[in-house]
C-alpha cells in the first residue's frame, strides 16, 4: 500500500517531531548526569532505576503546575513567545537527513535552510523577553540581541567552509564529500581536512556555544544578576516550551557540526541506514557533551569581553578563512574538493 | 491546487501584516509585524520555486534586520523613560499613493495576459553562484561598495560630538 505524498510527509514530520522532542528530553537527564559526575555528584537518581525516569517527571510537573501571566504583560505578545520560539528550534531538524534517505526533507539549500530558521528563534527570544513588562526579562533580551548580532556572522561563515569544501549546500551531498580515507586509516572527515577544517571546527563550536546562549556565552540567562534572563516570568507548560526549545536548538546544532565537520552518518557498518542513524546520534551526542564540558568547565565573561571575541577575533578570522578556502578550491578546480 | 491554496495563505498574511505595521501605535508590535510580513514574503518566494531567495529572506531580513529595528528600540525605549508611540500622520495620502500603485500594476498585468511559469531547470543554485562570481562580479563588487559608503555614513552621522 502506498500512502498520497501529502500523508506521507505528515506522518514522516510527525514521527520525527516526536522523535526529537523524546531525545531532547533525555538529554536534558544526560547533561544533568554529566555535570554531577564532573562535580563529584550521583545527579538525579531516586525516579526510577537510577533515576533514568527524572525527565518525565519533570514534564509532568511542569504540564501540571499553575500558569501565571504578569498582570502588566503584553498579553498577546507574552503567550505567543514560547511557540514563536519552539517552532523554528524544531523546524531545523525538518531538513537533517539522519542516515542515507531517512530525513524529512534533503533539501539543495539544507545548510541554509537550517541557519535561515534557527536565526528565527530569536524573534521569539525577544518577544518573551518585551511580554514579560520585567526588568530582568528585558535586559536578557537586550543583551541576546547584542549577542545574536555579534555570533550569527561568524557561526554562518564557519558553517560555509564545509559547504565551500563540498561544493554543496545539500546535506546528504556535503556527507557524501567526507566518503572515504586518507593514507588508508584517516576517515575523509572535514575536521581533520589540513588546517582549514580544525580551524573552521574550532571557529564553529564557538560561535555555536555563543549562538545557544551557552556558558561562558550565557551572560542573558546569568542566574546571578538577571534570575533566569527572558524567561523569568514564564511558568508550567509555556517554561517548558521554552526550555524545549532552547534544548531542541542546542541537539539541531550538535547534529549540524557532526554533519559539517565529523562526517555525519559514515562510520564502520553505515550501509545500513540504522548504523549510519547511530552513528550521527552517536557524534552528535560527542559534539553535545563536548559543548556541555565547556559549560561546566568555564565561568561565564563580560560583556564587553563576549563583543570583542566576536568583532576582533571571531568575525574577521572566520571571514578569512572563508575566503581562503574558497580560493584553495577554486585553485584545485572548483565544485569542492 | 496545493500552490494555489498556499499563495492565498501567503498573500492575506502578507497584507495583512503589513498594514499593521503601519497602522498599529504600539512601535514593538510594529516590529514583530514587520517580522510576520517578511516571513511571508519568504513563503511567496518558496511557492515560485526559489528556496534560496527563501533562505536568504529568512537570514537577513527576517533573522537579522527584524534583530537590528529590535536593538535599536530597545536601546532607544523602555529603558530611557516612556515609550514611544508611532503614528502615522499621512494615512489618507499613503492609502491613495498605495492604491495608485496597484492599479498600475494591475493594469500592467491584465494587458500581459496569461502567462506561463517556466519550470526551472537544472542546477540553479549552481548556476547563480557561478554567475556571481562570474558576468554579475563587477556589478556584486559595486554593490558591496555601496554598502560600505552607506555603512560609514550612518558612523559619521552617530559619532559622538566633540
Amino acid at each position: 500500500m502506498t500512502l498520497p505524498p501529502l500523508a506521507y510527509h505528515a506522518l514522516v514530520g510527525f514521527v520525527v517531531l516526536n522523535v526529537v522532542i523524546g531525545m531532547v528530553t533525555y538529554v536534558t537527564l544526560l547533561e544533568r548526569k554529566f555535570a554531577a559526575r564532573m562535580q563529584s555528584r550521583i545527579g538525579p537518581y531516586y525516579v526510577g532505576p537510577h533515576g533514568l525516569l527524572q525527565p518525565i517527571a519533570d514534564a509532568i510537573k511542569l504540564m501540571l503546575k499553575e500558569d501565571v501571566v504578569p498582570t502588566t504583560a503584553d498579553r498577546w505578545v507574552y503567550n505567543l513567545a514560547p511557540i514563536v520560539f519552539l517552532v523554528p528550534c524544531v523546524l531545523i531538524f525538518a531538513t537533517l537527513p539522519f542516515a542515507p534517505g531517512l530525513g524529512v526533507a534533503d533539501l539543495n539549500i539544507g545548510v541554509l535552510f537550517f541557519l535561515a530558521v534557527s536565526s528565527l528563534e530569536i524573534v521569539g527570544l525577544f518577544m518573551g523577553g518585551w511580554g514579560s513588562n520585567n526588568k530582568y526579562a528585558l535586559l536578557s533580551a537586550m543583551r541576546a540581541v547584542n549577542q545574536i548580532i555579534s555570533y550569527d556572522l561568524p557561526f554562518v561563515f564557519a558553517a560555509f567552509v564545509p559547504v565551500v569544501l563540498a561544493g554543496s549546500l545539500q546535506m546528504s551531498a556535503i556527507v557524501a564529500a567526507q566518503q572515504g580515507v586518507w593514507l588508508g586509516f584517516v576517515p575523509k572527515w572535514f575536521v581533520v581536512y589540513p588546517v582549514i577544517g580544525q580551524l573552521a571546527f574550532v571557529a564553529f563550536l564557538v560561535a555555536t556555544l555563543a549562538a545557544e546562549n551557552r556558558v561562558p556565552f550565557d551572560i542573558l540567562e546569568a542566574e546571578s544578576e538577571l534570575v533566569a534572563g527572558f524567561r523569568v516570568e514564564y511558568s508550567g507548560m509555556k517554561f517548558a516550551l521554552i526550555q524545549l526549545g532552547e534544548y531542541a536548538h542546542m541537539i539541531g546544532t550538535s547534529f549540524l557540526a557532526a554533519l559539517l565537520f565529523l562526517g555525519g552518518w559514515l562510520g564502520p557498518g553505515s550501509e545500513h541506514a540504522l548504523v549510519g542513524a547511530l552513528w550521527f546520534l552517536l557524534k552528535a551526542m560527542l559534539v553535545f557533551l563536548v559543548v556541555t564540558w565547556v559549560r561546566w568547565s568555564f565561568v561565564r565573561i563580560r560583556v564587553d569581553q563576549i563583543l570583542a571575541i566576536s568583532w576582533k577575533l571571531l568575525l574577521p578570522a572566520s571571514i578569512v578563512l572563508l575566503l581562503a578556502t574558497a580560493f584553495w578550491v577554486a585553485a584545485r578546480g572548483g565544485d569542492g574538493v | 491546487m496545493t500552490e494555489t491554496l498556499g499563495f492565498w495563505v501567503a498573500a492575506v498574511v502578507l497584507v495583512a501584516a503589513s498594514l499593521a505595521v503601519v497602522l498599529t501605535p504600539n512601535l514593538f508590535h510594529a516590529v514583530l509585524w514587520l517580522a510576520a510580513a517578511l516571513v511571508a514574503t519568504g513563503g511567496v518566494f518558496l511557492l515560485l520555486d526559489s528556496p534560496f531567495l527563501f533562505g536568504v529572506q529568512l537570514l537577513l531580513y527576517a533573522g537579522g534586520v527584524v534583530t537590528i529595528v529590535v536593538f535599536a528600540i530597545m536601546l532607544t525605549e523602555r529603558l530611557v523613560g516612556e515609550s514611544i508611540r508611532q503614528t502615522s500622520r499621512f494615512v489618507f495620502n499613503g492609502a491613495v499613493l498605495a492604491a495608485a500603485v496597484f492599479v498600475g500594476i494591475l493594469g500592467f498585468l491584465l494587458q500581459a495576459g496569461a502567462v506561463t511559469r517556466p519550470a526551472a531547470v537544472g542546477d540553479q543554485l549552481g548556476d547563480l553562484g557561478r554567475a556571481l562570481v562570474g558576468p554579475f562580479a563587477a556589478p556584486l563588487q559595486l554593490l558591496g561598495v555601496l554598502l560600505v559608503i552607506a555603512l560609514l555614513g550612518a558612523l559619521y552621522f552617530a559619532r559622538a560630538e566633540d
